[in-house]
């Protein structure tokens, strides 16, 4: 018989953070399309005791501050982010990538807290949070502590939170006015992780870059951004070579794998021509947004 | 219920409700008072000796009640054409996810740990993974008892080869000084896993007399029933074997699954025992169609006439033969297309290797050469500058043609089909139009192909009994398997359309070896075809047993009476003197003659190929291969300049079906073998690593889903009624899938310029040929 997995329904997260400090080993359950799919795979992959957050009204909604920063809860899905209003400009790369993470089923069930806290390197959220500046705000048993993206994703799947600390939201920074975003993925069939992803923000006065931020999922174990190669961007008016110098740099500063999605070389060929390709959509989103 | 009885007509499957309902059964539903579990423990070495077994600590768990290794099983092999095969290992293994031991217990997560406790003493042997390592001098050899397991047909094999063969016919050497032009390829195609919705799944049980019974997911009761009969070493009339409702076979289904193992498991702990799969397992243990290597020349005139064929091809067995020389055989028999070849030449060769056996998958053999030749037909019409359907009608087979050593082909409708895609996909203002348009502005371009279809319906040999019941309607017994094909529905519209019943009065019994007669087995595009064989046998045979009470009863001579709509006998000419099927029925049952029982069989054969035209050498016999199928696909496809990745946007698919007894479900067919089709053209591949399976999950393998399939697939249903066939049908199953992979390369050609001979069609093999090829 399979060991019986205890399970913990809390309804706050202070309720939440208890359990998760006095049962060892206690493990999140939020949208369960990584965990449990992972406990179906054998009893090695179960942990003790389950911490369901759904009943956490807390971490459910997605708001809006005055100053213009967008806070999404733990437990808001992807099919939710996938269909708010909340994201346009700079912020539209959120939107964009949550409504193309697998496939509807998943999206109706899967959170973004439980994808960030899994840090998948080939998961879309990751990327984009990098690219957005965003913060992961966490509770555990000493207080609240805010983790700039940057320092939340650390290695392959590991993050810097505490095994008794819990994600509640993540904020995104207003974006400035003029800002576009865009999301480009490239996956081998529908549905699919991406082979390699592109997250990119950008600011564009008169068709010259103001600023620039890229990251890249599937690229090596957490998001890469190259500061170099933004640099290279900005000031510019995004011509060809621009575009072809800042892929370069980025490619050096990935560390692709070979993988069933695509040969690292691969990728690392991906890498310039899917950028060229993001530049360029944003650049028609400019455009578009400036007529409208 | 439906009250049709038109054939032609469209109706639902008429399993279809409970099918999405979810009220059907399958093997994995069914449950028996004090059933056990099954587990199976798989190699984890790609080739070596067993030294020993400990199944102490697996036997020792609480709750597990029977442990066996290939120690424990009667050294018995099988196999469709070597037996080369035993149902769990004994003294070597050959490949990584083998079964090894097996264990049943009273669930199936104990069952699970149980198998993880048995040790395995391994001592590890050089592996061959590729055919190329199979064939070197020093290989390793994978079966060192190849000479002494039984085969079914005249083998020719050396060392890991397990089937060489050679197809023959006029003189190619001379002929290639008559050819203007010569073009010349190496083709390749990957093992593509059968990905079944329904994983591998039996349930066995034994009852007090040493019988045993095993209901499982299977293409065939029969062969499932063999099988166990010869791996357990017991008479046929020892073996029971049903099958409830399958979810997809593919060729995947056709010999055993987990049938034997969950047999041997009820016979040792007298319970009844079920094994299912999951789905990693099942990729790791099951089948993959043959990955192959095709070289191939074609030389022709000037004008296009093609001349002379040759070609070698070398595939992947795997580490058991299962079908693997009917497989190879089939690549021979097709590689030349349905065209007009004078002279040919093929060699074959398949060969033993450390991995996951190869094995039937629709369209075996036939998709593999035909990717060959399909890609290097559109290669000759660029080389003379002529458009690949003016090529193809050039050479196409003619009405009064025959297939090798004067094999007869029925309907030539090659032609036909390929006029309709033709006129259908407006090919030549759309090529045109796809090749003067700009590159799009994100980069993509489009491009239109085509590829020929040729295959065979029918094959070996099926029986039915239809009873009349006392109320009139019907009970049909074939031991044929619905798959989720939806041969149930074309059973029951086939003999309601003989005895013109409404295809409610016709009950259709679930294939049982002890309860309907033989049928060899759901594949090679045949069920349909040789049912309405035997169907038509059966039911004249109700007839003319029910015309004589009819007669008796409307009291006039038996030449006077004949069947009317709806289940009646009346005087011909006068539909109002009647009299129903239920008064004779009642009449024979509880009267007169007895119960009213017909009967029909019927075995497929025409004569084995003329010898003085075609030499086989080395081949299974084509006797009974069946009668031949044309068709004819095109695809729009567009491949994206900036990443390599192809997608198709949309496909013309058009069959000569002979006649489509259920046209809704004929167009079924053609939608689903074409998506399976883009699968194999485009995504799908099992890798390995040194004999490790590297994507044993849908994760990792990916099908194409609904997003993946075009929206607009035209399903082209051509009706040339099939001359030897009482109601004029062939076989769709496995045309489909056939010619979709060549006319997505040729599409892709078309489009930007380069040509893929290895499949599938990944982005990253577009996108190195695009920088090969330069702007
Ligand atoms: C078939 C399939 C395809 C997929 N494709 C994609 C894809 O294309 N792109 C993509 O990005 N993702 C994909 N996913 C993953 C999907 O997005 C998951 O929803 C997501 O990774 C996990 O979210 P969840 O809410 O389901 O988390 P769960 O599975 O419930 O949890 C995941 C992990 O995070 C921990 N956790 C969850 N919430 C918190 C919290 N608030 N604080 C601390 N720890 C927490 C859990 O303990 C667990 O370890 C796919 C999943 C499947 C099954």
């Amino acid at each position: 018989m399979a060991e019986p997995v205890e399970f913990y329904e809390p309804r706050t997260i202070a309720e939440a953070v208890a359990v998760l400090a006095s049962v060892p080993d206690a493990c999140c359950l939020a949208g369960g399309q990584t965990l449990v799919a992972g406990m179906n795979m054998g009893p090695l992959f179960r942990p003790p005791a389950l911490v369901s957050l759904q009943r956490i009204d807390e971490l459910k909604g997605i708001t809006q501050r005055p100053d213009g920063t967008v806070v999404v809860g733990a437990m808001v899905t992807h099919r939710t982010v996938a269909q708010s209003e909340l994201f346009g400009g700079g912020l539209e790369v959120v939107r964009e990538a949550a409504g193309c993470i697998a496939h509807p089923a998943i999206r109706t069930m899967g959170t973004i807290g439980g994808s960030i806290c899994h840090a998948d390197p080939a998961a879309d959220y990751p990327a984009v949070l990098i690219a957005t500046d965003a913060t992961v705000v966490v509770t555990g048993p000493s207080g609240i502590r805010e983790i700039p993206a940057a320092e939340f994703f650390v290695d392959f799947m590991t993050t810097s939170i505490e095994p008794d600390e819990l994600v509640t939201a993540i904020t995104f920074p207003p974006a400035p006015a003029d800002a576009v975003s865009v999301y480009e993925k490239f996956t081998r069939a529908s549905g699919d992780f991406a082979t390699v992803s592109v997250a990119l923000a950008l600011s564009l006065r008169h068709g010259r870059c103001e600023s620039v931020r890229i990251a890249l999922g599937s690229c090596g174990p957490t998001p890469v951004r190259a500061a170099a190669a933004e640099q290279r961007l900005v000031q510019t008016s995004l011509d060809e070579s621009d575009v072809q110098d800042a892929g370069r740099i980025l490619c050096d500063a990935a560390a692709p794998m070979d993988d069933v999605r695509g040969t690292a070389d691969y990728k690392l060929m991906l890498i310039p021509r899917l950028l060229g390709r993001t530049i360029q959509r944003a650049q028609e989103r400019a455009v578009a947004w400036r007529v409208e | 219920m439906s009250q049709v009885s038109e054939l032609g007509a469209s109706m639902p499957r008429l399993e279809a409700s409970a099918k999405a309902t979810g009220v059907a059964r399958y093997t994995a539903d069914l449950a028996f008072p004090n059933m056990l579990h099954g587990a199976v423990l798989m190699s984890t070495s790609a080739h070596a000796r067993i030294k020993s077994y400990d199944v102490s600590a697996a036997r020792a768990l609480p709750g597990v009640r029977a442990v066996m290794t290939g120690a424990d099983i009667p050294r018995k092999r099988f196999g469709l054409m070597i037996a080369d095969e035993t149902a769990l290992a004994i003294d070597k293994v050959r490949y990584i996810g083998e079964p090894v031991a097996a264990v049943a217990a009273i669930d199936r997560e104990t069952a699970l740990a149980a198998a993880e406790l048995i040790q395995v003493e391994y001592e590890d042997l050089p592996g061959v993974f590729t055919p190329d390592e199979a064939m070197m001098p020093d290989a390793a050899i994978v079966h060192e008892t190849f000479a002494a397991y039984p085969k079914n047909f005249d083998c020719i094999a050396d060392g890991n080869a397990i089937s060489i063969a050679q197809v023959l016919s006029g003189d190619p050497d001379e002929a290639w000084a008559e050819a203007d032009v010569v073009v010349e390829g190496v083709y390749e195609t990957q093992a593509q896993y059968h990905a079944y919705m329904e994983p591998v799944a039996a349930v066995a049980d034994v009852d007090g007399l040493g019988r045993v019974t095993v209901w499982s997911s299977t293409q065939s009761v029969f062969r499932t029933q063999i099988c166990i009969a010869e791996a357990l070493d017991l008479p046929r009339a020892k073996v029971r074997s049903i099958s409830p409702y399958v979810g997809g076979g593919f060729g995947g289904k056709s010999e055993p699954g987990v049938q034997i193992i969950a047999a041997l498991l009820a016979r040792e702990t007298g319970r009844a025992v079920k094994v299912v799969l999951s789905r990693q397992e099942d990729m790791m243990m099951m089948r993959s169609r043959h990955p192959a290597r095709i070289h191939l020349k074609t030389g022709a005139r000037r004008d296009g006439t093609i001349l002379v064929r040759t070609g070698s091809v070398v595939m992947d067995g795997g580490a058991y033969a299962d079908d693997s020389p009917a497989a190879m055989h089939m690549v021979l028999h097709f590689l030349r297309g349905p065209y007009r070849v004078p002279h040919l030449r093929f060699d074959g060769r398949v060969l033993y290797t450390n991995k996951l056996r190869a094995a039937a998958f629709r369209g075996v053999g036939n998709a593999q050469a035909t990717f060959a030749c399909e890609s290097q037909i559109d290669e000759l019409a660029r080389k003379l500058s002529l458009d690949p359907i003016d090529l193809r009608l050039r050479n196409v087979l003619q009405q009064g043609d025959s297939w090798l050593g004067k094999h007869p082909i029925g309907s030539a409708s090659i032609g036909e089909c390929l006029q309709r895609v033709r006129s259908e996909s407006n090919w030549d203002a759309r090529r045109a139009a796809l090749a003067e348009a700009p590159t799009s502005k994100s980069g993509k371009r489009r491009g239109l192909g085509v590829s020929s279809v040729v295959y065979t319906c029918a094959y070996l040999s099926t029986s039915a009994i239809v009873r009349l019941l006392d109320d009139g309607t019907v009970t049909i017994a074939t031991g044929a398997v619905d798959i989720g094909q939806g041969s149930d529905t074309a059973i029951a519209q086939m003999c309601a359309a003989a005895l013109r019943l409404p295809v409610d009065s016709v009950n259709i019994v679930q294939a049982d070896t002890d309860a309907t007669p033989f049928n060899s087995g759901t594949n090679a595009s045949r069920i349909t075809y040789m049912l309405g064989q035997v169907i038509a046998q059966a039911t004249d045979d109700i007839v003319s047993q029910l015309f004589p009470h009819a007669a008796e009863l409307l009291e006039c001579s038996v030449e006077d009476v004949e069947l009317v709509p709806g289940g009646r006998v009346a005087i011909k000419g006068v539909k109002e003197r009647f009299v129903s099927f239920a008064d004779c029925s009642r009449r024979a049952h509880f009267k007169a003659g007895g119960p009213i029982i017909g009967r029909g069989s019927y075995v497929f054969r025409v004569e084995e190929p003329d010898t003085e035209l075609t030499i086989n050498k080395g081949m299974m016999s084509l006797a009974a291969i069946g009668t031949y199928v044309f068709g004819a696909q095109v695809v729009e496809t567009e491949v994206d300049e900036v990443t390599g990745k192809v997608e198709v946007v949309e496909a013309w698919s058009a069959h000569d079906v002979g006649r489509a007894v259920n046209r809704q479900a004929v167009e079924g067919q053609i939608e689903g073998g074409l998506v399976q089709g883009i699968g194999f053209a485009l995504m799908e591949e099992l890798v390995w690593s040194d004999g490790q399976l590297t994507n044993p999950s849908f994760m990792d393998y990916k099908i194409p889903c609904s997003l993946d399939a075009p929206e607009n697939i035209h399903a082209i249903v051509i009706e040339n009624p099939e001359p030897t066939h009482p109601f004029g049908v062939k076989g769709i199953g496995e045309p489909p899938v056939i010619g979709i992979a060549p006319a997505v390369g040729n599409a892709v050609e078309h489009a930007v310029n380069v040509r893929v001979r290895q499949l599938p069609i990944t982005s990253e093999r577009v996108l190195r040929c695009l920088l090969d090829r330069g702007s």
